[in-house]
């Protein structure tokens, strides 16, 4: 599966498109690292625990979209888009899509 | 007696109302499920991409922008099982058929919002979604809106 | 360039977990959870509190219950309770407490003994009992939370299940919260089920001590409104009829006679409990 932000997968033809192709997941970390995330409040810098939570998370969801685009028989995501959204405290919502084709 | 009346709002209560949010949530999403299965087939011949381009081929005639959006509220069940798994983290799985289905219903929506304004196809099509505050403004949950926009298109032919 | 209308495969960003099976799951990991930390911070309570010199939790709550002391409606009564008390605690050898007693204006019968020495006692309590040896158990079980130093554990227990109640409020998470403060409180009734049951003893002790017999020890009981049903469950002492029968088995094997002339109270200004009885009715051996 070929996944790209931009328009078109650069070196090939795009013959055939599908519709959106969307994949996922909400995620919470534990409480444990949330008192510890309490404290860096405090000094500031990087919320480790915070980072890898989202990457896993973003990685959860890309995953789901390729597995949407492979059901429609795609083999490439072109012009994919991330967001991110908080939807209730301590719980984030990571949601990938794009437009799945077929390419030559 | 006072110490059963003070069980009685402890426990019976939310208890009831767990059972009760249960029951109802669960018809209302399998009947969301099957109103959004049928649409889903009968809209799919209406292209809707992120692409920023107008496909090769497409003759466009007219061009104008088309949102849709739906405001979705957490039921007490799956509020309360959010709330636990906030302590062990991981997937919250409750929350997740609620955003599949809120951000189909707002592609659905963009798709009869197209349509009515004489369109054949949307593209540059982008989501967000937006957590709302209750009045009170406290960080507990409220709503979720996602809102789902891009570009119709007007053809010469269907695609 | 064609468009191809086919749907993707439904439902892949939703995992395929039964709600109830994931309710379930996690109801009986966090109860299990708040009811282990309970557990684990009443054992670690109970470790410290031995090391507590008397003394020092006379200085540490010094002042802590002057409100209670004042909220007492004093008067004769309170100091006839003081002389009984005195009566009961002079069986305790090693006191180290200098014990009072207040009386409180609440309905609800109760007694609480306060950390520092002060017993409290309401007047519903007051009203109810019926002889002296009666009212003498109920100062002997107090005393014996303050041998066993529960009222300490009790605090103790209360304020360490707070903090982490309150580092998971921090969570906002309002029924996580909530059904760990429940496991914790049913955890902690089962550690006061056992202390209470010591206490009885050690008022037991004192009343034989005291009187040479155990009469009046289980007249309270009958004076309280019945256990049955849900709140019974729910109490933090153990079951009225499990007790009345605790106390006799131990007053049996210790050789107490469970019979005996109880004495009246003769409260200043009070006709109750003016006749002797020998027996109360329906609670004869």
């Amino acid at each position: 599966m070929i996944l790209s932000n931009i328009e078109t997968v650069p070196g090939k033809t795009i013959t055939r498109f599908f519709g959106v192709v969307s994949g996922s997941t909400v995620r919470a970390k534990h409480i444990g690292k949330d008192i510890l995330a309490g404290f860096r409040n405090i000094v500031g810098g990087e919320l480790k625990a915070y980072t890898e939570l989202l990457t896993e998370a973003r990685e959860d969801a890309l995953r789901r979209m390729v597995e949407q685009a492979e059901s429609l028989g795609a083999n490439a995501v072109v012009n994919i888009r991330f967001s991110t959204s908080s939807v209730a405290q301590g719980a984030a919502e990571l949601f990938a899509y794009g437009t799945a084709v077929t390419v030559e | 007696m006072d110490q059963n009346a003070e069980v009685l709002v402890q426990l019976v209560i939310p208890l009831a109302l767990l059972v009760l949010a249960y029951f109802t949530g669960t018809v209302i999403e399998r009947r969301h499920y099957r109103s959004i299965r049928e649409r889903e087939r009968s809209w799919s011949e209406l292209p809707v991409i992120t692409l920023r381009s107008v496909p090769s081929g497409w003759r466009v005639v007219d061009s104008g922008l088309v949102s849709s959006s739906v405001v979705i509220s957490v039921d007490y069940f799956k509020r309360f099982l959010a709330g636990l798994r906030m302590i062990f983290g991981g997937r919250v799985k409750t929350y997740e058929s609620l955003l599949d289905r809120a951000r189909r219903e707002a592609l659905l929506r963009l798709k009869e919002q197209a349509q009515s304004g004489g369109y054949q196809a949307v593209i540059n099509v982008r989501v967000e979604t937006t957590r709302m505050a209750n009045a009170r403004g406290d960080s507990r949950i409220a709503g979720l809106e996602v809102l789902a926009f891009g570009t119709a298109l007007e053809l010469r032919e269907a695609p | 360039m064609s468009f191809d209308p086919s749907l993707p495969k439904d439902g892949i960003n939703v995992t395929p977990t039964h709600p109830l099976r994931e309710g379930l799951l996690l109801v009986v990991g966090v109860a299990a959870v708040a009811a282990g930390l309970a557990a684990m911070l009443a054992v670690a309570t109970d470790l410290l509190v031995p090391r507590v010199p008397p003394r020092l939790e006379a200085r540490l709550f010094s002042g802590w219950f002057d409100g209670a002391a004042e909220a007492g409606t004093g008067g004769a009564r309170e100091q006839q309770l003081t002389v009984l008390l005195d009566r009961m605690s002079a069986h305790w050898l090693e006191n180290p407490y200098q014990f009072s007693v207040v009386v409180w204006e609440e309905s609800e019968p109760n007694a609480i003994a306060l950390p520092g020495g002060t017993i409290a006692i309401t007047e519903g309590l007051l009203e109810r009992v019926e002889s002296e040896n009666e009212l003498a158990f109920v100062l002997g079980h107090e005393l014996g939370h303050y041998h066993n130093r529960d009222h300490l554990r009790g605090l103790g227990r209360g304020v360490a299940f707070s903090l982490v109640l309150v580092a998971v409020g921090l969570s906002g998470s309002g029924s996580a919260t909530q059904l760990a403060a429940i496991a914790g409180q049913f955890t902690q009734r089962g550690f006061n089920r056992v202390q209470e049951s010591d206490a009885d003893r050690f008022g037991l002790e004192l009343l034989a001590a005291e009187y040479g017999h155990t009469a009046g020890a289980t007249d309270f009981f009958d004076h309280l409104p019945s256990d049955d049903g849900l709140s019974g469950y729910l109490s933090t002492h153990p079951l009225h009829d499990q007790r009345i029968h605790t106390l006799r088995a131990a007053a049996r094997a210790a050789g107490w006679p469970l019979r005996g002339k109880r004495r009246a109270l003769g409260w200043p200004s009070d006709s109750v409990g003016a006749e002797v009885r020998e027996q109360v009715p329906g609670r004869g051996e």
